[in-house]
Formats: C-alpha cells, sequence, structure tokens
C-alpha cells in the first residue's frame, strides 16, 4: 500500500512538471533550453530590489516563480518603497557587497549609475557567453526606450521592464453626461471637453468643484500630486506640469548646467513661475488630500471617485480602469494629452521639446553580484516577448512594440479608451528624465522650496527664484559649471 | 599582576566589539567631515576642505530650520510627557475601578515599532480619508490638514509623541514614587503639611533622580526621532515645518549622497546634544543643591 502511494506521489509530481512545462511551451518559450541552460545554477537564489509598483508585483507573484519553475533558479525579490529601493541598492552598490543581483533603475537614476560604473554591460556579458543567449531573446525587440539604457557605444545596461506615460485621465461619465455638458456651456462659452490649455482644464476643474459642493459628493475638479514633503511634488511640477508650459529639463541649461535665468537656465523663468503659480492654483479644486498624496495616493484618488480629471502615472491606468475591485470608476474613464501652452506641442512634434513624463525603469546587474551568469538568464526571461502580453494588460507598462497588438492589451485598450493607443502613437511627445548624473542632489535641493510654495510659505515666483539659486550653487559645488 | 591580566582578557571581546562598531564608524565619520565627498558629484573624489562643511553649516538655513524644529518638537513633547505622566503615576497609586486595564492599554503603544506609529497616525489624519480630520469637520466645522498646514502638522508630531512615550515616562515615576519610603510623607502629615506641600517638599525632591533620568533619556530620544516623524508627513512636510534634524540628515546623506557635509552635520548636532544635556544637567543638579 506504501509502494502504491508513493508511486502516486511521484506520478503526480511528474505530471505536474509535465503540465509546467507544457504551459511554458504552450507560450513559445523553449522550456527545454531553460531547463539545460538553468541546470549548472539550479539551486542558486537571486536577490533583487525594486518599487513596490503594479508591473515589479507581476515580476515578483508571476514571473519569478515561472522562472524558478523552468531552471531551479530561485528569484526573491525585495519589493519596497521608492526611496528605500535607491536606499538600498545603491549603498549595495557602492559598497560592493553583493547583496543584490539585479536592482531596478528607474530611468532618471541611470546617468548617475553609469557614471559610477554601477552595472554590467549586459551587450558584452551576452557576447563573451554565447551558451547563455537565450533562444527568442533580443534587444532589438524592445521600443526606443531601450536607448535610455544605452552608453554612448550603444551597449545596453538595464533590461527594459515598465515603460509608460503620465498621461491625463478623466471621467467619461461626467465629461460626457448631458446636464454638464449644458451647464458647463452656458457658463464658460465653450463645450465640456477633455481640456487642450491650462485654462481650459482649471475651468474644468471649477466646474466639477463647486458641482460636487452643490450636489453633496465627495468630488472635486482635479488630482494635485502635492505632497508636500516627498519629492513626487517635485516631480509632478518639473517633470510633468513644466513641459507643458515650454520648460524642459527642469529648467536647467544642459550646456553650461546653470539654472538661474541671469546665467542662462530656465528654472525661475516667467513661464515656469507661470507653470508653478497654474499648478498650485489647481490645489484649490483638489481633494484634501492633495497636499499628502504621492504617485500613488493620486491614483487612489481617482480610482475612488474623488476626482473629474487628473495628470496620473499610466502604470495605473489599466487597473483604474478595469479592477472594479479597486476602482470606482470602472468603464468610465477616458485618456488624453495634457493641457498645453501655446507652441508646446509644435515643438515636441518637431523633436524640440516633450510634453510630459517617458517614465519607467529596467533591471540593471550590478558588478558586484555573486550570481553574474543566473542573472543574465533571469533578465533575459523577463525580456523575452512571450511574457510581456499579460504583464502589460495587467500592470499597463509596455515595453515592446509587438505587445500592442497582443489580444489581452488590445481589450484593455479598449477599456481605458485608448490608453495603449496613445502611448504607441503619440509616445515619441514624451520624454524621459533628462540625462543629469546628478539627479538625486539637484532635487534634494530645488524640492523644499516646492514644498514651501505648496505649503503656502512661499510664493510661486519665490520659490523658483530660491531654488534656481540653489541649483547653480549645488550644481557648481558637484563640479559642474563654474 | 597575573588577576589584572586575567581581567583584560575576559574584557577583550566586549571591548574589541566596543571598538570596531562604536569608536572606528565614529572616527571615520570625524574624518569624513573635513572632506568635501559626494559620489555623484563630477570627480566622485574624496577633497580635503578643511573645516569648510562646519563653516558652511552655521549659515544653512535649512540646517538651522531642522535644528529649531528638532528643539521645540523635543521641549513641547518631552515637558507634556513629563507632567502627563507624573499625574498619571500619581493616579495608578490609587486603586480604582479598571485600573489593571487601563494600566494595559496604556501600555500598548510602547510595544509598538516607531514606525508602525508613524503609519497609525498617518491613517488617522490623512486629510480627506483619516477619521480625525473627518469627525473634526463634521463635528467642529474646523479644517485640519496636516499637508498643508504646518502649525497643525507640527502639532501631529508632538502628539503622536506624547501617545506613544507618556507610557513610559508614567511607569518609570510609578517605580519610582512607589519605592519612595513612607515615613516623610507621614511626618509631615503629622506635622499638618497639606497635599501640595508635601508634594512640593517632599514628594518632588524624593523624586528628582528618577525625573531627571526619565528628562534625560527622553529629551536625547526626542533630538534623534526620525522614523515616525518621517512616516507621519511624509519625510517633514508641509514644507520643512517638521523636518527635523534627523530626517534632515537622512535625506542629505542618503538621496543627497552628500556624505562629508552629512558627516559634518551629524557631529555638529551630536555635540549640541552633548552639550544642551551636559547644560541641563548643570541647571538642574545647581538648583537640587540650592
Amino acid at each position: 500500500m506504501k509502494k502504491l502511494s508513493l508511486l502516486l506521489i511521484v506520478i503526480a509530481v511528474l505530471l505536474s512538471g509535465l503540465s509546467i512545462v507544457s504551459a511554458q511551451d504552450d507560450m513559445g518559450i523553449d522550456s527545454a533550453w531553460w531547463q539545460a541552460a538553468g541546470a549548472p545554477y539550479a539551486g542558486t537564489v537571486l536577490h533583487g530590489v525594486t518599487e513596490s509598483t503594479p508591473p515589479s508585483n507581476y515580476v515578483k507573484d508571476v514571473l519569478a516563480p515561472m522562472f524558478q519553475e523552468m531552471t531551479g533558479i530561485q528569484v526573491d525579490l525585495e519589493t519596497t518603497s521608492w526611496d528605500q529601493m535607491y536606499d538600498k541598492a545603491i549603498r549595495d552598490m557602492e559598497a560592493g557587497s553583493g547583496i543584490y543581483d539585479f536592482v531596478y533603475i528607474e530611468q532618471d537614476i541611470i546617468y548617475g549609475y553609469l557614471a559610477n560604473n554601477y552595472l554590467v554591460d549586459m551587450t558584452q556579458a551576452l557576447s563573451e557567453n554565447p551558451d547563455l543567449a537565450a533562444p527568442g531573446f533580443s534587444f532589438d525587440d524592445f521600443t526606443s526606450f531601450l536607448n535610455y539604457f544605452k552608453n554612448a557605444d550603444g551597449d545596453v545596461f538595464g533590461m527594459p521592464m515598465e515603460a509608460f506615460v503620465k498621461v491625463y485621465l478623466y471621467r467619461t461619465d461626467l465629461f460626457e453626461n448631458a446636464d454638464n455638458q449644458a451647464a458647463f456651456e452656458a457658463e464658460y462659452g465653450y463645450p465640456l471637453a477633455p481640456a487642450t490649455t491650462h485654462q481650459q482644464y482649471t475651468d474644468i476643474a471649477k466646474f466639477f468643484t463647486e458641482y460636487g459642493e452643490a450636489n453633496d459628493m465627495d468630488l472635486w475638479g482635479t488630482t494635485v500630486q502635492a505632497a508636500s514633503g516627498h519629492p513626487s511634488s517635485f516631480y509632478e511640477f518639473f517633470e510633468s506640469v513644466a513641459p507643458t508650459f515650454g520648460v524642459y529639463n527642469w529648467g536647467i541649461n544642459m550646456e553650461n548646467w546653470k539654472a538661474t535665468v541671469e546665467n542662462g537656465g530656465e528654472m525661475n523663468s516667467d513661464a515656469a513661475k507661470e507653470a508653478l503659480a497654474w499648478w498650485l492654483g489647481n490645489l484649490q479644486y483638489a481633494p484634501p488630500e492633495s497636499t499628502s498624496s504621492t504617485w500613488d495616493e493620486v491614483a487612489a484618488s481617482f480610482a475612488a471617485g474623488r476626482a473629474a480629471q487628473g495628470l496620473v502615472y499610466g502604470e495605473n491606468a489599466a487597473w483604474i480602469a478595469t479592477d472594479p475591485e479597486r476602482s470606482t470608476v470602472v468603464g468610465n474613464v477616458g485618456v488624453a494629452l495634457p493641457p498645453l501652452s501655446d507652441g508646446v506641442l509644435a515643438a515636441a512634434e518637431a523633436g524640440d521639446g516633450y510634453i510630459g513624463y517617458y517614465d519607467g525603469g529596467a533591471f540593471g546587474l550590478p558588478v558586484s553580484s555573486q550570481n553574474v551568469e543566473a542573472t543574465l538568464l533571469w533578465l533575459q526571461f523577463v525580456g523575452l516577448p512571450q511574457v510581456q502580453e499579460e504583464w502589460a494588460a495587467t500592470s499597463s507598462r509596455i515595453v515592446m512594440d509587438s505587445t500592442y497588438s497582443t489580444p489581452m492589451v488590445v481589450e484593455v485598450d479598449a477599456a481605458t479608451n485608448g490608453y495603449f493607443s496613445l502611448m504607441k502613437d503619440e509616445g515619441y511627445l514624451f520624454a524621459g528624465a533628462p540625462p543629469f548624473p546628478f539627479h538625486p542632489q539637484v532635487r534634494e535641493v530645488v524640492a523644499p522650496f516646492i514644498y514651501q510654495a505648496i505649503g503656502g510659505e512661499l510664493t510661486a515666483a519665490e520659490a523658483l527664484d530660491q531654488a534656481a539659486a540653489a541649483a547653480d550653487a549645488e550644481l557648481v559645488s558637484l563640479g559642474y559649471g563654474s | 599582576m597575573r588577576r589584572t591580566r586575567t581581567g583584560w582578557l575576559l574584557l577583550a571581546p566586549s571591548m574589541i566589539i566596543l571598538f570596531v562598531v562604536g569608536i572606528v564608524p565614529f572616527i571615520y565619520v570625524l574624518y569624513v567631515g573635513f572632506f568635501d565627498w559626494n559620489l555623484f558629484s563630477a570627480s566622485r573624489e574624496m577633497t580635503f576642505n578643511g573645516v569648510n562643511n562646519y563653516r558652511q553649516l552655521v549659515f544653512d538655513p535649512l540646517f538651522l530650520d531642522a535644528i529649531w524644529v528638532t528643539i521645540r518638537f523635543t521641549f513641547f513633547a518631552v515637558v507634556s510627557q513629563l507632567i502627563i505622566g507624573f499625574f498619571l503615576a500619581q493616579l495608578l497609586l490609587r486603586d480604582f475601578p479598571g485600573k489593571s486595564f487601563f494600566r494595559t492599554i496604556h501600555t500598548v503603544p510602547l510595544m509598538i515599532a516607531p514606525i508602525a506609529i508613524g503609519a497609525i497616525w498617518r491613517l488617522l489624519t490623512i486629510p480627506g480619508f483619516g477619521p480625525i480630520p473627518y469627525l473634526l469637520d463634521r463635528w467642529f466645522d474646523f479644517e485640519f490638514n496636516i499637508g498643508n498646514n504646518a502649525t497643525q502638522a507640527f502639532l501631529a508630531i508632538v502628539i503622536m509623541d506624547i501617545w506613544h512615550w507618556t507610557p513610559f515616562v508614567t511607569l518609570t515615576m510609578l517605580a519610582g514614587l512607589s519605592a519612595l519610603p513612607a515615613e516623610p510623607r507621614e511626618a509631615a502629615q503629622v506635622d499638618g503639611a497639606n497635599s501640595w506641600q508635601i508634594f512640593r517638599f517632599i514628594t518632588l525632591p524624593q523624586m528628582q533622580p528618577v525625573v531627571l533620568t526619565v528628562l534625560f533619556i527622553r529629551i536625547m530620544d526626542g533630538l534623534r526621532t526620525v522614523d515616525e516623524i518621517n512616516m507621519l508627513t511624509n519625510g517633514g512636510g508641509p514644507g520643512t515645518s517638521t523636518r527635523t534634524i534627523g530626517i534632515h540628515i537622512f535625506r542629505v546623506v542618503f538621496p543627497q549622497t552628500d556624505y562629508g557635509y552629512g558627516s559634518a552635520m551629524s557631529l555638529l548636532t551630536l555635540y549640541l546634544t552633548i552639550v544642551a544635556c551636559w547644560f541641563l544637567f548643570v541647571s538642574l543638579t545647581a538648583v537640587r543643591k540650592r
């Protein structure tokens, strides 16, 4: 009897193994190759650190177990807060302690990491180890977002795992309501539609805030990512709002590394001051939590139906539009380009500027990793076209052109009223962070002035005058400019 | 001679550990404080700059502001904790219905990690969702928003610290009060002293060592508070109104990776803390001697 039980268990285990293998094969993954390639490293545990976001959680919950089942290599991915993620990764790589085998590299920090030689050159590593080059994997499959993770020679230092644009989300149920349209047009003299100018955006915000008050609803006109002590407010202003007024690269002159107008920068230019004043002005039409809201809370506020419109990171678009357990506005989400000043769209189309933030990140392999070869396998697995579809549909991130046409993505695209289409067709109008090797250093110096402006301690003009002067001083201190 | 050698041998492990984890880092921070060193600077090199970091600190408005926030926070929190803790300890000396239950509930915050305390208070006070702003608005039509009101944010971190640490003061005071000899108090009662006189001239002088101990522990804790405030106000906002010196040093050393300046800041803060505690100790013991 015991022998029979044992036999049944063995058969069950074998069958389950076969079913896993066949599942991967169904996806078009050559599981036999992965098993063979992973065999020398079976039992190895790869440690990684990343920000806790929908795309990262998918990696942790779905891709890591799938990879382990095929190769025997365990992936232990630590998902933590954005600032903790940076602290842990930088300290590990600087000390060379080798705790992490892969780290999340946000697009804006890659220039600092490259300058410090923290990362393994993946192009070179794969060419030196052709046995590790996975079938079906190619850097050529990625969108142009991959270019952010290349050095001057075109070698790749990060495996793109998420990319999205920060878009203008609006409530279609409110915007398309006939009564609202009539009332809005009667008050403002033009039809209610997604704003294309800043004045329209403010008008809509005011209209729906008053509408919420009149109907005793917890509804305000706009979200504002204005956490008054957190860098997220700095980012909303400099990377999402200032560009819509034609102020690029945080207002820092890339030729002489100066921020003040008198030294050739634009951080305290009239356009920048107008942009900050406009953004701060929106706070009166935003939910009370706005001054405590980072990117996560902005998405939560919109999903809770507390705002009629807002600038929201695209990684949240899918769940806001499709997940009824987390969102009260399922089926009522529209996407559009952000409101712009005159000439900004034309400049972006001509390649002379951009209209908002193309965010994203990659997994990088620190030179201090103790398991470079096993990690190269893992990172190629993350970069396989076959694993992209569900990942994109659940986490609204796309790093390969081929993913746009997959059935699940097409379905989510329809549910979001065209988020993926917008990203595909008009993503070129957005841009990643400027290539500053000193990104967090200048941010930390400038951000307190933005916080003070949010708290009303400084006017927009005062905040940017002081911020620009502080940025100039910090850049000199860091050895940029003189 | 042999006994002395054995004694040193037995002490050696702990002294080596102390030297490695306490003295070496301190000397390293002291050393780094004389350099200009930022990982993300153009050169990345450590450049000796003498006392320039310290000279810069004296004129750094953010640093000075953080020091001032920390002093105010520590003052209001510790004074409140001492008063409330002493009062509660006196109360707990007496018997009343539900005393054991109250003592248990009252002690619970002490068992919670500071970061969790910060998270609890953030959930309680988050504008738009938290029960405190909601109820204040509903009952008193009072807008409570720690995201954009510096005074309310400061008040929130002080109240949170009082809630967290008053039980520690209460328990310590209770232990002290329970250990006081009864004879002087009874003698004073026989001599006709009233309650206030007994408290002022008998209990308080006898309790002074306990009060001083609690005071110094709480002052040092208050001056280095980071995690719970960082969690509650999202990094010291609004503006820099709750950015204590601990949070400020954290932001300079980690996100900003300015190790030289951050080291100088840490050492100057340590120096100021020692001076403040010494000054307080001398003042209070001088009062006691008079």
